[in-house]
């Protein structure tokens, strides 16, 4: 109390003009903090579709994502042995969600937990976002032992063996890619068989 | 005569009196804090002129015959202006020099314990403006839209959502949604340009009053020429016409070699790296985020763990606690380490063993850390790396700490104990 003379300010537990305005300026403060918090609900707007929200169907043809040929669809025949490429269905490729990686191994090479319902004549897909921070995964081709490729993320060196269902082999990925099905159709283009297995994205 | 009429109103006579007499004592050190503003300044200069050409839009546009977002269209634009991409060059060379500069101002100050009583306040104004400053090269990484800032901001992005229970609405706040939306460039160019840089300038200010009220410290030769010779002011140079020289000198030295450095060494190429693509190249942030980035590496991906109804994933260990936990530690030296006599000389490190151990162990740390984030190309695994950065920075805390307890030893039986 400045004026400790008054007596007005210090009787206990009486109401006194002080107190009354301090009590005012304290609601005022706290309903003017408290609409803050409104605000911080509009600062933080949820869109929807926004995330990792897949959209792919049975049906719906590969087309090559980036490269010389985006767009356009991929063809069985454009594929040996060990090569790879980015791939989005047909009409949905602004979705970053779908965005898969297209895989042609032998085979004899996959092992559990790849579903082998899902490939067809040795091509397989995975899910491109690497499941740590969401960069895509490349291809790491091994000209010499074919059998020794395999898919990386090179933002944190995630590993991904697309041989075992795409189990991480090293790196700070929790989760393996999702498995989509893939199979060739009568004019030799690939398709889609169905949804992702798993979840895709980053998983926090 | 046009003095005398401001002098007369604003009395500037008082003014010179109060301020410009004050005196700067003289280290070469005490120049690295100035370092840092000037390369603010520089940052703010070159900023106006980017600001101005900049769009802040994800929008597809024409470029050259492709579809490519607006954003980066207006920087390829400024590139190819005359002197555009040198200042967009300076602009981003700055940023690293003020970071750069306040992480040596940050280490004089620790390791010459100078963050002591009374100046522990502006240590924790010096840290926020650490923090700050990352924020805005941060924030910065985004705007020109390339593939390197897309991928850059998703991974910061996706670590915001690792926070256990809030991370969703954190994210949601700094990106304006789920990223990417075309709602998180306007939101990033604003705080670039707008609420970071008022922050920072706010912090300066609070800082350097701090300064000026406090008293700069003392180098601790002055304390034997105030012994010898007698009185209480401080020892150095007025601001002025010395210090003004000196600091000027040192801000045009400063502009020099940033402006040669961006003529010559390129830097940020957005035409090299592209717009936006499916495809992540191998890419790493700029120096300072290396610490994290190789951080993250390291951590295996199935460490998880379910507390009360939040989850703490290995990006909640790498990205968040991994630096909270090096601020937090920051945070607390000046109140670990108290004095009950206010301190006003520098303190010589090797005086220090526990502080000064325990400082190069935390550098060589990070150094280590920003090696991890080279184990790709360095061909070692994430688990020896981290065995060996365990052990080594152990190694290094002890050996340093051992080494000095030696040399305070044997100095003392010399010098019979003068500090």
């Amino acid at each position: 109390m400045v004026d400790g003379s008054s007596g007005a300010g210090t009787g206990k537990g009486g109401i006194t003009r002080r107190r009354v305005t301090l009590g005012i300026v304290l609601a005022a403060l706290a309903s003017a903090f408290g609409s803050l918090f409104s605000l911080l609900k509009v600062l933080a707007p949820a869109n929807k579709g926004g995330g990792y929200v897949a959209n792919v169907g049975p049906g719906d043809r590969l087309v090559y994502a980036d490269g010389d040929h985006s767009g356009n669809p991929l063809r069985a025949s454009a594929f040996e042995v060990g090569d790879a490429v980015l791939a989005y269905p047909l009409g949905k490729t602004g979705n970053q969600a779908n965005l898969v990686q297209l895989i042609r191994l032998q085979e004899s090479e996959f092992q559990p937990p790849v579903r082998k319902e899902l490939t067809d004549r040795g091509f397989v897909a995975y899910s491109a976002i690497c499941t740590h921070l969401g960069c895509t995964v490349s291809w790491v081709k091994n000209p010499e032992a074919p059998g020794a490729s395999y898919s990386e993320c090179f933002c944190h060196n995630s590993i991904f063996d697309p041989r075992r269902g795409a189990t991480v082999v090293g790196g700070p990925a929790p989760i393996p890619l999702a498995q989509i099905g893939v199979r060739v159709d009568a004019e030799g283009v690939l398709v889609f068989t169905g949804g992702f297995s798993g979840p895709i994205g980053p998983q926090v | 005569m046009i003095f005398k009429w401001i002098d007369e109103r604003l009395e500037l006579g008082k003014f010179k009196e109060k301020f410009l007499g004050k005196t700067f004592p003289t280290h070469p050190t005490f120049l690295l804090g100035e370092v840092a503003l000037f390369a603010f300044v520089t940052l703010v200069i070159t900023g106006l002129f980017l600001g101005l050409l900049y769009e802040p839009s994800a929008r597809e546009v024409s470029l050259f015959g492709a579809m490519v977002p607006a954003a980066y269209a207006s920087v390829v634009n400024i590139d190819l202006l005359p002197l555009g991409l040198i200042v967009r060059r300076i602009h981003h060379w700055s940023a690293m020099l003020m970071i750069a500069a306040i992480l040596c101002h940050l280490a004089r100050v620790y390791f010459t314990s100078a963050y002591r009583k009374p100046r522990e306040i502006n240590w924790l104004i010096g840290l926020g403006l650490l923090g700050v400053t990352m924020g805005a090269a941060f924030t910065g990484y985004l705007l020109p839209y390339s593939q390197f800032s897309l991928t850059a901001t998703s991974i910061a992005y996706y670590i915001s959502r690792s926070v256990p229970w809030i991370g969703d609405w954190i994210a949601r706040l700094l990106f304006a949604g789920d990223f990417p939306a075309a709602s998180t460039v306007p939101r990033f160019f604003f705080l670039h340009v707008m609420l970071v840089p008022a922050l920072l300038v706010s912090l300066v200010g609070l800082h350097l009053l701090v300064l000026v009220k406090q008293k700069h410290i003392e180098p601790e030769g002055n304390r034997l020429r105030r012994e010898a010779e007698g009185g209480r002011r401080l020892i150095g140079i007025p601001v002025w016409p010395e210090q003004s020289v000196v600091s000027l000198a040192l801000f045009f030295f400063m502009l020099g070699v940033v402006t040669m450095m961006a003529t010559y060494i390129p830097l940020n190429p957005i035409e090299t790296y592209g717009p936006p693509s499916p495809s992540t190249p191998v890419m790493r942030p700029d120096w300072y985020f290396l610490p994290i980035y190789g951080f993250l590496k390291l951590v295996p991906g199935d460490l998880s763990i379910a507390i009360a109804g939040g989850r703490i994933t290995p990006e909640t260990i790498g990205g968040v606690l991994f630096p909270g936990f090096l601020g937090l530690l920051l945070i607390a030296v000046p109140f670990l380490d108290r004095v009950s006599m206010s301190q006003n000389y520098l303190v010589n490190p090797l005086r220090r063993p526990v502080m000064t151990s325990l400082g190069l162990a935390v550098v060589f740390f990070l150094c280590m850390t920003t090696t991890a984030g080279y184990i790709d190309v360095l061909h070692i695994t994430p688990a020896a790396m981290a065995i060996v950065l365990v052990l080594a920075t152990v190694v290094i805390w002890l050996g340093a700490y051992l080494l000095l307890r030696f040399h305070n030893r044997t100095d003392k039986r010399g010098n019979h104990g003068k500090t």
